[in-house]
């Protein structure tokens, strides 16, 4: 690689989807900076994007594939690639002997890079015919599923225009730990006098930042946003035109506010009180535009569906859907718009088999279990380490069941450890890509900058040799597109009408500088499908607020984002996490004193799943109900969370229930 | 003196997201343990975000038997390593730990303010990092602005050294929590 600067996109489960500019010398990547021609992290990074330097060149990086034998001994041997693909392939093709398919074999690949040439390993697999396949998405499809109700399809306004907003409330979001470039369109938009308002369970960093902070028990947005409306609609501040034209169950749901809903029940509820409620009603029905963000934190849990309705209602009614800078904040999944040609790429028929056997990746292991006829037997592991999931104990089922276990990764995860082959992942400097956020609306470019650490590969290059070793072993076992070139896969992409969306001319423009979709995301006057917020009988019969009735020693279990760490991705570098150390397990005054804990104490987070260690610390500004840990480390928390299988929704990652106590030397 | 470059620090605006200090790693691919730039979270619920100052007294000059330490005409306070012999005299001396010794190396290194990139027309690299605009660099010869402050509670003593670095505070917010 010839020295100079490369264009990098941050490939990241993020809202950034950043530009980097990569520094090369000597075919080492000496620095990084941020593209200053990209719209939105207008050429600064975040403190994981600055640390890039040390991520590919940890000492910790998986340098060859390695087999480990017997499986989590420990016991690590280095084989060369062409070992790795021989081993797999022959499990492969003799699974297929003995079943008459492929579908013993299966994969599991969630966010770990979202690059469009990543779609590989789902591209690998179509190429084998029917296999077994995660669907779904555990972090957002509750919300985009809600979205989706609302609008008619995914929406969600585009994030510059934020700093003309008047006022911003932001729901169940935290930008200035998880979207710090987000924090700059705030400020701007606060210099100019607008106010910012945070509703959280947590007094995170963005609240404090807050001119209005209301805290709120976890899961009852719901209510506080119908709350809300209600009093916009008793003073008559609501849109009423736009409510009758252009808007769905409009008599439906102002009937429900005004006969169903009382505020002590709301107040009750939410725990909010109710000069909070009226100051956020007047804030609402006065000002415009109003930016609103209904945050993912807002959907893990089991109210989160109509949580998410109830506060796109709430932006509705106040008529600030269609104004510009006004609008509502989710995520987009305009990804769609590509034609993903991996993902989507068509393998060979069977004759008895019309498709791939699919699976809810939010309830992979225990569903997988399930399966017969033929069982899953190999599994393979990309862009995930599945100790961030939840139920971990099918995990572990379902591992002792498995053949085979390949994980292809950067670093020896969790996962990596319980594999019996591991893979070295190429990071984004060394491979070719194609990046489109899902907050922001840019297109960018990422370009190979620098050659691959050691042996490491991109998921399409190792796509493409397992594919010709499959082959090799069995003709025409695959029909994956091996020679095509990642730079044959980009360009793919970048069809007339794609080119069109994103004001692209050539395919050498994209070199040059990030492109933004031209798009304007305000609710225009001539759709008229917004459907307003309507009460789920069933659900709304249920008290959602249990803390008191059942007694305050049990406590809902929050793991939310650390600033330093994607889940459990950048925590061995130094740079950023300096020392392993214990969990810290956060808890209020009042669960302290009623269980005798001090701060800085050994404590025992435990449920029905498992326990965890870790080091008390007070916060004063916790609900009592709440336990409050960060995720990944040593001890992951995500033992401790589970949920019941229920179709179509994202997992509920802060809807377990946990139990604290002191810790003593013989519970271990 | 032409010119004091120093910083301003805008902790209303900080979001304690470790950008400037990680960018400063980058910059300068110093160790870990090697922090010219730190950020800390005082008691008062806030970020400081803190480097070498480039004092108008600075104590590392004054102390340093080697003389490493120069102050440029435009204010900043160099440090010549090969003159250092890592005797930690100006880790004492230095109000805000901005001597940093590398036991590798045995010697002493801290934020020289990007000269080589400000020499070049570029800022800092903290301050290109900062996303909010929290951290600036400015002149401070020529700066003047009623709301700024020359410390926050949480900074050490200013009476010492002189630092070149101005604040502006938190403002008060409005919080309902959950009784």
């Amino acid at each position: 690689m010839k020295d100079g600067i490369y264009r990098n996109t941050c490939p990241r489960n993020c809202y950034g989807t950043c530009g980097i500019l990569s520094h090369v010398k000597n075919g080492k990547l000496i620095k990084v900076t941020g593209d200053p021609e990209h719209g939105y992290s207008k050429g600064s990074l975040c403190a994981k994007g600055y640390a890039f330097t040390q991520y590919v060149y940890s000492p910790d990086r998986i340098k060859y594939p390695m087999l480990q034998s017997p499986r989590g001994s420990g016991k690590w041997k280095r084989i060369s690639w062409d070992e790795a693909y021989t081993i797999i392939a022959s499990k492969m093709i003799d699974l297929n002997q003995r079943y008459g398919s492929n579908l013993a074999s299966g994969y599991n690949k969630f966010s770990g890079n979202l690059g469009l040439l990543h779609y590989a390993t789902e591209g690998m697999f179509n190429s084998i015919g029917p296999h077994t396949k995660p669907i779904g998405n555990p972090c957002a499809l509750t919300g985009k599923l809600a979205m989706n109700r609302s609008f008619g399809e995914s929406f969600s306004s585009v994030p510059e225009d934020m700093a003309g907003s008047k006022l911003i409330v932001l729901w169940g979001a935290n930008p200035a730990v998880t979207n710090v470039h987000q924090m700059k369109f705030i400020k701007e938009a606060r210099s100019k006098g607008a106010k910012l308002v945070v509703i959280d369970p947590i007094f995170t960093q963005t609240a404090k930042k807050a001119d209005l902070y209301i805290q709120i028990h976890p899961g009852t947005d719901r209510l506080l946003a119908l709350g809300i409306a209600k009093l916009v609609i008793e003073k008559q501040q609501h849109s009423l035109e736009f409510l009758e034209e252009q808007t769905s169950g409009w008599m439906e749901y102002k009937e429900y506010l005004e006969n169903q809903l009382t505020m002590d029940e709301v107040c009750k509820q939410t725990g909010v009180e109710i000069e909070a409620l009226k100051e956020l009603s007047e804030l609402y029905g006065t000002i415009k535009p109003v930016a609103t963000w209904a945050g993912l934190g807002v959907q893990r849990n089991s109210h989160g569906s109509e949580s998410i309705s109830a506060i796109n209602s709430l932006a509705a009614v106040t008529g600030n859907l269609f104004l510009p800078n006004g609008g509502l904040y989710f995520m987009h999944f305009d990804v769609d718009d590509f034609p993903c040609a991996l993902l989507n790429h068509k393998g060979p028929e069977h004759p008895m088999i019309p498709g791939p056997r699919e699976v809810d990746i939010s309830d992979y292991a225990s569903s997988a279990l399930q399966l017969s006829e033929p069982p899953l037997s190999l599994l393979w592991i990309a862009s995930r380490n599945i100790t961030q999931d939840h139920n971990l104990k099918a995990w572990v089922e379902l591992f002792q069941k498995l053949e085979l276990i390949v994980t292809v990764d950067l670093y020896m995860t969790k996962t990596a450890e319980k594999s019996d082959i591991v893979l070295p992942a190429a990071t984004h400097f060394e491979e070719e890509d194609l990046n489109v956020g899902y907050w922001h609306y840019w297109l960018s470019i990422n370009q190979k900058a620098i050659p691959p650490y050691y042996e490491a590969k991109s998921d399409l290059q190792i796509a493409r040799e397992l594919t010709r070793k499959l082959n090799e072993l069995s003709p025409g076992f695959s029909n994956f597109p091996a020679d095509k070139e990642p730079i044959d896969w980009i360009k793919e992409e970048l069809t007339p009408e794609i080119m069109a969306l994103y004001s692209l001319t050539t395919y050498e423009d994209i070199l040059k500088r990030p492109y933004q979709k031209g798009i304007q995301k305000v609710l225009s006057h001539d759709k008229k499908n917004f459907r307003l917020f309507s009460p789920d009988g069933k659900k709304s019969e249920v008290s959602l607020y249990q803390g008191d009735s059942s007694g305050v020693d049990e406590y809902k279990l929050i793991t939310p984002q650390s600033l330093l760490k994607i889940h459990s991705q950048y925590e061995s570098l130094n740079w950023l996490n300096r020392t392993q150390d214990e969990s810290c397990i956060e808890l209020s005054t009042e669960a302290a004193q009623l269980n005798d804990i001090n701060d800085q104490e050994k404590i025992e987070v435990y449920n029905d799943q498992g326990q965890i260690v870790g080091v008390a610390k007070i916060n004063p500004h916790l609900p009592k109900n709440i336990i409050l840990t960060h995720q990944a480390g040593n001890n992951p928390i995500n033992q401790l969370i589970i949920q019941q299988n229920e179709e179509d929704v994202s997992t509920y990652f802060y809807d377990s229930i946990v139990y604290i106590k002191k810790w003593r030397e013989s519970h271990v | 003196m032409f010119k004091q470059l120093g910083y301003s620090f805008n902790a209303d605006d900080c979001i304690g997201c470790k950008a400037c200090e990680i960018a400063c790693k980058n910059e300068n691919q110093t160790p870990a343990h090697v922090r010219w730039r730190k950020v800390t979270k005082t008691s008062g619920d806030f970020f400081l975000s803190v480097s070498c100052n480039h004092c108008d007294n600075p104590e590392c000059f004054r102390v340093c038997p080697e003389r490493a330490f120069t102050k440029r005409q435009d204010g900043i306070v160099e440090i010549d390593e090969n003159r250092c012999t890592g005797c930690q005299l100006c880790v004492t001396a230095c109000p805000y730990s901005a001597p940093q010794f590398d036991p590798e190396t045995q010697k002493m290194s801290k934020c020289q303010m990007c000269y080589p990139r400000q020499d070049a027309g570029l800022p800092p690299a903290c301050v290109e990092a900062c996303t909010t605009g929290a951290l600036n660099h400015v002149d401070l010869n020529k700066f003047s602005d009623l709301e700024a402050t020359r410390t926050l509670p949480g900074f050490p003593n200013i009476k010492i050294t002189s630092p070149s670095i101005v604040f502006y505070p938190v403002k008060p917010r409005k919080r309902y929590f959950i009784k």
